[in-house]
C-alpha cells in the first residue's frame, strides 16, 4: 500500500517561489491502479517524482507499506527503485544505439540479475509485448507504438510491484495508445503490480480503479471508485485523446 | 550493477562513438609513442653502454689518480684562485693545473697487494709517424696499448687478454689501412716509424743572440724544431674497426715500456716529466674493484672502477632519456584535457540516459563507474594504439638506426621490453581515469528529474 501524507513541494527561494504541490495526501492499495490527472503544470509529475523517491518534499511523506521512503539512505532507494519500481515515460528513453535486448536488459544490470537469469527474463518481457522478433533490432528502427511497447518490455521485465507511467500514450495515435494501454493495464492484473498512471488524458485515467485530479499542487476531487465515476459525465478535464 | 556489466556498457558507450573515441585515444597514443620508443631507446642505450663496457674493461679494472677533480668531483678542474704550489702539479694543455701522479706514487701503488698491473697513463705526442711503403709522414695519436681491454684483430695476431706487445711491437687501427688504400693483411710485418720531439727548453738570451750571430735564421729553426729521435716499431697486429670495442684506437698503440720511453723524451725538461695524470690497474684477483677503491681512496688515490665508468654513461643516456620522457610527457598533458573535454562532451550527450538509469535506480557510484571505465578504456585503447606503434616502427627502423650509427650486427638501439611498456598503459589507462574524474562526477551528480525532463 502507498500512502502519500500531506506531501508538499516548493520550487524557488524566497520572493520567487512556486508551490508546485501543497499539501496532498491520497492512498493507492496494492494491486490497484490509480490515474493522477492534471494539466501541464498542476504538479502532477512533481507528485510522480516524489512517489517514487527520485525528489524530495519540503513536508510530507510518503509511505510504502508503511515505511517513509524518504528515511531511506540514497543507497537505499536505488536499490528500492531497482528492484521494486519502474517507469514509463512519454518520450519512451529508450536507447536509440542499443539492440531491443540491450535496452531490456538494463534494469536486470542495475539490480544485479545474475546473467544466466537474464536471458529467460528479457525473452519473456520482449515476448509480452510481442517485439521478440526484434531481439537484436537496433531501437531506433522501431516505430513510435514498438519503441514505446519496448519501453514496457523494459519496465516489466524486473518484474515490480509499482509501475509509474507518465504520459504513456502521449506521442502515439489512438491505436497504438490502446495496444500500450492494454499492455500496461495486462501486465499489473496478472503481476498484481501498482499502476500509477499520470496523464491529462481522460480515455487512460477512465480505465484506472480510480483517480486523483491535481489541479494548481492541489487535489482537486479525491479518489472515487471506478464504478462511481462511471455513472458520472466527465468531470474536471475534458474528455479527449490526444494524438501526436 | 556488476563490474562486467559496467564495462560492456562503458565499451559499447564508446564504439557508438567511434571517432570521437578513436581521435580521444590519438591524443594519448602520441604521448604514448613517444614515451614507448624513450624507454626503448634508454633501455638500448644503457644495454648497449653496458655491452660497450663488459666487453672491452675488465670488470677489475681501475683508473687510478692523485687529484679527483679530473672526475669532475670535489671541486672545478684547475679552479682558479690562488693555490700553494705543489711540484707534483702538471698544467694540461688548456692550461689547468692537476695534481699529478709522480714515479714514487707508482711504485707505491705497484706494491699494494690488493693491486697488480699498475701503469701509469703515458701521453706519446709523436710529431709524425710513417709506414714503411709509403713516403708521406702522417700525424697519427700513439697510445699505450691496454693489455686489459680485448681488441678484436683484422689482420695479425694480438697477444692473449692481459698481455702486453712487446716493446718493439705496434698495433695500429683498420682505418691506417683505409687511408694508406692497403688490406690489413698488408700492414702486417711493415714498419712503423714514430718520430718524436724533445720539449723545446727557451735558451737563455744571450744563447738565442749568440745562435742568431753564428748561424742565423736557420739556426734558431734548428732550435726550435728540436731535437727528434725515431723509433722503428713492427706493426704486429691491425685492430678491426668495431662498435662494441673502446679502445676502438684511432692511433697506433705501442707497449707501455716503450711508451714510458716516448713520454719521457717528449716531457725531459718539462714539468710533465715523469708526471702522470692518471694509472691504471687492475684489482687482484679475488679482491672486489669497490673495496680496492675504498682502500686506495683511504691512502690519497680517488679511483674509478669499471662499474663507475659505466655508471657514468648511463647517467649521461639517463639524462637524455629524461628529456625524450619530458616531452612525451608533456604530449600526454594536452591529451588529459582531451579526455575531460570528450568526456563531459559524453555526459552531456548522454544526459538522458544517465537520467533513465538513474531513475530505475543505477547508483551514483556506478554510474561515475560507468564514466571512468570509459575513460580507462580510451587510455587503454590510446596505449595500445601508440605503443603498439611505437614497438612496430621501432623494431622496422632498428636495423636502419644500427646500420647509421655503426653500432655493429646484433646491437639494437631500440629494446621493447614488455613490463616497462605494459606499466606504461596501465599507467595512462589511471592518468585517463583521473582525467575523467570530473566529468564522471558530473554524471554521476545528474538530476535525474531534469535530465528526463521533455518540456
Amino acid at each position: 500500500m502507498i500512502e502519500v501524507k500531506n506531501l508538499k513541494k516548493v520550487y524557488g527561494k524566497k520572493a520567487n517561489t512556486f508551490t508546485a504541490l501543497d499539501d496532498v495526501s491520497l492512498v493507492v492499495e496494492d494491486g490497484a491502479s490509480i490515474a493522477i490527472v492534471g494539466k501541464s503544470g498542476s504538479g502532477k509529475s512533481t507528485l510522480m517524482h516524489l512517489m517514487s523517491g527520485l525528489d524530495h518534499p519540503d513536508s510530507g511523506e510518503v509511505l510504502i507499506d508503511g515505511r517513509c521512503i524518504f528515511s531511506f539512505k540514497p543507497k537505499q532507494m536505488d536499490r528500492f527503485r531497482a528492484e521494486q519500481m519502474s517507469f514509463i515515460f512519454q518520450s519512451f528513453f529508450i536507447q536509440p544505439n542499443e539492440s531491443c535486448y540491450d535496452n531490456v536488459s538494463l534494469p536486470l544490470e542495475i539490480a544485479a540479475v545474475p546473467a544466466k537469469e537474464r536471458k529467460t527474463k528479457v525473452e519473456k518481457a520482449l515476448a509480452s509485448v510481442e517485439l521478440i522478433d526484434k531481439i537484436n533490432s537496433r531501437a531506433r528502427d522501431l516505430s513510435g507504438g514498438q519503441k514505446q511497447r519496448l519501453a514496457i518490455a523494459r519496465a516489466i521485465v524486473n518484474e515490480p510491484r509499482i509501475l509509474f507511467a507518465d504520459e504513456p500514450t502521449g506521442n502515439l495515435d489512438s491505436v497504438t495508445g490502446g495496444v500500450v494501454e492494454d499492455l500496461l493495464f495486462g501486465y499489473c492484473k496478472k503481476a498484481g503490480a501498482t499502476l500509477i498512471i499520470v496523464t491529462h488524458d481522460m480515455d487512460i485515467a477512465s480505465k484506472c480503479d480510480s483517480r486523483v485530479y491535481i489541479k494548481d499542487g492541489k487535489v482537486a476531487i479525491p479518489a472515487k471508485k471506478k464504478r462511481q465515476m462511471t455513472k458520472r459525465t466527465a468531470p474536471v478535464a475534458p474528455r479527449r485523446r490526444t494524438v501526436s | 550493477m556488476k563490474t562486467t556489466d559496467v564495462l560492456r556498457r562503458a565499451g559499447r558507450s564508446l564504439r557508438q562513438a567511434k571517432a570521437r573515441t578513436l581521435l580521444t585515444s590519438l591524443a594519448i597514443g602520441v604521448g604514448a609513442f613517444t614515451l614507448t620508443l624513450s624507454l626503448a631507446a634508454g633501455q638500448g642505450s644503457r644495454d648497449y653502454a653496458s655491452e660497450l663496457i663488459s666487453s672491452n674493461v675488465d670488470p677489475q679494472a681501475l683508473f687510478i689518480v692523485k687529484d679527483e677533480t679530473i672526475f669532475g668531483e670535489g671541486g672545478q678542474i684547475g679552479a682558479s684562485g690562488l693555490k700553494e704550489y705543489d711540484p707534483d702539479t702538471i698544467t694540461t694543455d688548456n692550461g689547468q693545473s692537476i695534481k699529478s701522479l709522480t714515479p714514487d706514487d707508482i711504485v707505491a701503488l705497484g706494491k699494494r697487494d690488493d693491486l697488480v698491473a699498475v701503469q701509469p697513463f703515458y701521453q706519446v705526442t709523436a710529431r709524425y709517424i710513417k709506414i714503411e711503403g709509403s713516403d708521406k709522414k702522417y700525424s697519427a695519436d700513439v697510445s699505450v696499448y691496454n693489455p686489459g681491454v680485448t681488441s678484436e684483430s683484422a689482420a695479425g695476431k694480438l697477444p692473449p687478454l692481459g698481455d702486453d706487445i712487446e716493446d718493439t711491437d705496434a698495433v695500429v687501427p683498420e682505418s691506417f689501412a683505409e687511408t694508406l688504400g692497403v688490406s690489413a693483411n698488408d700492414l702486417v710485418g711493415k714498419k712503423l716509424t714514430i718520430t718524436v720531439a724533445k720539449s723545446v727548453a727557451i735558451p737563455p738570451q744571450e744563447e738565442l743572440a749568440r745562435i742568431l750571430a753564428t748561424e742565423g735564421p736557420a739556426g734558431l729553426e734548428r732550435l726550435n724544431s728540436g731535437e727528434t729521435k725515431d723509433v722503428e716499431l713492427k706493426i704486429v697486429g691491425v685492430t678491426r674497426k668495431s662498435a662494441t670495442t673502446l679502445s676502438a684506437a684511432t692511433g697506433a698503440q705501442v707497449s707501455s715500456t716503450q711508451a714510458q720511453a716516448l713520454n719521457d723524451y717528449t716531457t725531459q725538461g718539462t714539468d710533465k716529466y715523469q708526471k702522470y695524470a692518471a694509472a691504471t690497474a687492475k684489482a687482484a684477483d679475488g679482491k672486489s674493484p669497490e673495496e680496492v677503491k675504498a682502500a686506495l681512496a683511504t691512502a690519497g688515490y680517488p679511483s674509478k672502477t669499471a662499474k663507475d665508468l659505466q655508471g657514468l654513461l648511463f647517467a649521461i643516456v639517463n639524462i637524455l632519456q629524461g628529456i625524450v620522457i619530458g616531452f612525451g610527457i608533456l604530449a600526454l598533458i594536452a591529451s588529459v584535457f582531451g579526455i575531460i573535454n570528450t568526456q563531459y562532451i559524453s555526459v552531456l550527450e548522454r544526459t538522458q540516459q544517465i537520467g533513465l538509469m538513474k531513475a530505475l535506480g543505477m547508483r551514483r557510484s556506478d554510474v561515475a563507474r560507468l564514466f571512468r571505465y570509459e575513460a580507462a578504456l580510451i587510455g587503454l585503447l590510446g596505449g595500445i594504439l601508440g605503443a603498439g606503434t611505437a614497438v612496430l616502427v621501432g623494431t622496422l627502423l632498428n636495423p636502419m638506426i644500427t646500420e647509421q650509427l655503426g653500432l655493429g650486427d646484433g646491437n639494437y638501439i631500440l629494446v621493447f621490453q614488455p613490463i616497462p611498456v605494459i606499466g606504461l598503459i596501465i599507467a595512462l589507462m589511471v592518468i585517463s581515469v583521473l582525467a575523467g574524474y570530473f566529468p564522471a562526477r558530473k554524471a554521476a551528480r545528474l538530476d535525474p528529474i531534469e535530465a528526463l525532463r521533455t518540456e
